[in-house]
């Protein structure tokens, strides 16, 4: 327990002094406010911009065959009527006129023809946009408000659901089991690296045979899990909290949604499921990234095996649609019992509410056991790969085959 | 210091150690004991069995046969031995400081934080590293790592220190001064068990050594008694008779 602590501490106070560390732990609070802050005067540019077309006065010529613009309307526009097309579209084509709008008959089958001055790729959709809004203007008087809401499907919709007596809200209902499928992947993403390195480190630096006269191996590998959980609840509270910060602050300037968090239903059986789901699936992937970093020599070398972990692990992201939708399709339950690929599938049925009891105890037992014999082969191959500083290690030791072996010998 | 040794005070004791590795035996039938409170050289060329011995003793290595033990039970962390190991293999966390490093050492041999950093601090005065404390490791050069990683091994007084090629890269200078660090070990009641090449280093330090050769015991006893049987021959002679013959094999692990 002392040396646990030790360990612990060491592991987790060197990692925590890393600049790399709050790098990373800072850069991803910070990318989502750069992307809200282009996101922010992107909204002001174009209001600014369309703010500057309405009040751009263009020289324009219009032909109406379709009997449905207003002169009035035309004329803000600064428009006036021309009986020629070909003579308005030379006009254009010389540079004496802006814009040439041909409204034909019948718009619901033909074309509305716009000519005008070329002004850049971007600007040149302002004339499209002013033929337009002549139009819609001219024949807005010949519909009421509510048929113009109607055709234009801006009419608003509440829906109410209720399951068993009680009312639901399925949008709502996902965010508190969904949060701990958004933390595993923000956690994998962050930490997966760390994980896998945490083990090569000391074989690269060739303190295995040091540490492990001194300690044992199982004390070594859990205390390095626990500094890295202890971690990853550092790292996610120093993602979050600037972003709270920050949507307190200027939830109104960067016209955020305003999100009533005690409104959020909590359904416990589902949160429940979702936890124990995440601690799981967290110590299988823990246990399966320890193992790597074990065997192979270098993190380098360990880097191409967890490539392949990353593929089962966050594959199944490809099937979102299937496991929303088609819940007892044979792949979807492979593919949340198979254990490498149990996680998202598991996490996401649950979030979105098609995840039986019986499925999700099944899955939990596989996850269990899953995480529970990766975390022992871990420590052995640790154990075994303590002296193959330059070569990865055979899996015969799996097998018990090996001599290497670095706990106390059963000697005669 | 030579002590005297009896039979009846063996700290580590192995008898008829065989170990494989795949078709190859590296070592077969070793039997020896290192008595309390002496300096012990364990000799022979590369590839001879030295460290595999070592490593078996310490339980990194599980043997085909034979019985290795310290103070009469089988190494183990658990075990209520103070060690102190120097592995050929030399590392250490090289991202962190010379201090942290060694008060993490220090505490894993259950000392507390305080008594861990003043023994370090102790230590980096004795070597002349005092201005190194809180550099990391990396900056230090090779010769200043390696005292490190003895500081590390000694930090908690072991009561058995067993140096596998203590020497290898020192100058005469550090290696006068790594002799005398283990001179003050023993005086303090340590057994050390010394792997090594340099002859004239277990003439001065050892009471007893062992020559190994082919992964068995071409000659086992005190310095005095193997120099006669070799007609009174410098230990550097006998090496070279011994082992003359051979080409450098490498160690086979």
């Amino acid at each position: 327990m002392y040396n646990l602590r030790t360990v612990f501490s060491f592991e987790f106070i060197r990692t925590i002094k890393k600049k790399s560390f709050w790098i990373m732990s800072l850069l991803f609070p910070v990318i989502i406010g750069v992307v809200f802050a282009i996101e922010y005067f992107s909204n002001e540019t174009t209001i600014q911009a369309t703010e500057d077309i309405a009040s751009q006065v263009f020289s324009i010529e219009i032909t109406d065959q379709s009997g449905l613009i207003k002169g009035d309307v035309a004329s803000i526009f600064g428009a006036k009527m021309s009986t020629d097309k070909q003579a308005s579209i030379d006009k254009v084509a010389s540079g004496q006129l802006d814009a040439y709008f041909f409204y034909p008959d019948n718009l619901d089958k033909n074309t509305v023809e716009v000519y005008a001055k070329d002004v850049g790729i971007f600007d040149n959709s302002r004339y499209q946009s002013v033929a337009t809004t002549i139009l819609q203007q001219s024949v807005a008087p010949n519909v009421d408000a509510e048929t113009t809401a109607i055709l234009k499907d801006s009419v608003s919709y509440s829906s109410t659901t209720y399951r068993d007596g009680k009312q639901t809200n399925n949008f709502k209902e996902i965010i508190a089991p969904g949060i701990f499928l958004v933390l595993f992947y923000i956690l994998i993403v962050m930490f997966g690296n760390q994980m896998l390195t945490s083990t090569t480190e000391e074989k690269e630096n060739r303190v295995t045979e040091m540490i492990l006269t001194t300690i044992n191996a199982k004390t070594l590998i859990i205390g390095k899990i626990l500094s890295l959980i202890a971690l990853a609840f550092v790292q996610i509270l120093s993602i979050i909290l600037p972003i709270l910060i920050v949507y307190i602050l200027f939830r109104n300037q960067l016209a955020l949604p305003n999100f009533d968090l005690s409104n959020i239903p909590i359904d416990p059986v589902r949160t429940s499921i979702a936890a124990v789901i995440f601690a799981f699936s967290f110590l299988l992937f823990t246990g399966l990234l320890v193992a790597i970093g074990a065997i192979a020599p270098t993190a380098k070398e360990a880097g191409s095996f967890f490539g392949v972990i990353m593929i089962f692990l966050f594959g199944p992201l490809y099937a979102v649609t299937l496991f929303v939708s088609m819940p007892n399709s044979p792949i979807v339950k492979f593919l949340s019992f198979f254990p490498l690929t149990a996680p998202i599938p598991l996490m996401l049925r649950n979030a979105v509410g098609n995840l039986s009891i019986p499925d999700a105890l099944i899955g939990i037992v596989i996850l269990a056991i899953s995480s529970v014999l990766a975390l022992s082969i871990a420590v052995r191959l640790f154990r075994h790969g303590v002296l193959q500083y330059s070569s990865r290690l055979p899996l015969s030791v799996l097998l018990n085959k090996s001599r290497i072996i670095a706990k106390p010998s059963k000697n005669k | 210091m030579k002590v005297s040794s009896t039979k009846n005070n063996a700290v580590v004791s192995i008898k008829h150690f065989r170990m494989d590795f795949g078709k190859k035996t590296v070592v077969k039938d070793l039997s020896f004991d290192i008595y309390k409170g002496e300096v012990f050289g364990f000799l022979g060329s590369n590839g001879s069995g030295k460290t595999t011995t070592i490593r078996a003793l310490l339980g990194l290595y599980q043997p085909i046969d034979g019985e290795l033990l310290i103070n009469g039970e089988p190494f183990s962390v658990s075990s209520k031995i103070k060690l102190g190991y120097l592995p050929e293999e030399r590392g250490l966390y090289k991202k962190e400081s010379v201090i942290d490093t060694m008060v993490y050492f220090g505490r894993l041999k259950g000392l507390s934080k305080v008594e861990a950093k003043q023994r370090s601090e102790n230590f980096l005065k004795q070597v002349g590293l005092t201005d190194k404390t809180n550099l990391r490791l990396d900056k230090l050069s090779g010769g200043e790592q390696q005292k490190i990683q003895l500081g590390i091994t000694v930090i908690n007084n072991p009561d058995v220190l067993i140096l596998d090629e203590p020497t290898k890269g020192f100058d005469p200078v550090n290696r006068r001064l790594l002799m005398n660090i283990i001179e003050n070990h023993q005086k303090a009641g340590a057994t050390v068990i010394f792997v090594t090449h340099q002859m004239e280093e277990v003439e001065r330090l050892c009471d007893r050594a062992i020559l190994l050769k082919d992964g068995t015991a071409y000659a086992y006893g005190t310095i005095a008694e193997i120099k006669k049987r070799f007609g009174g021959a410098s230990l550097d002679d006998i090496f070279i008779k011994v082992y003359g013959d051979e080409n450098n094999v490498e160690e086979n692990q």
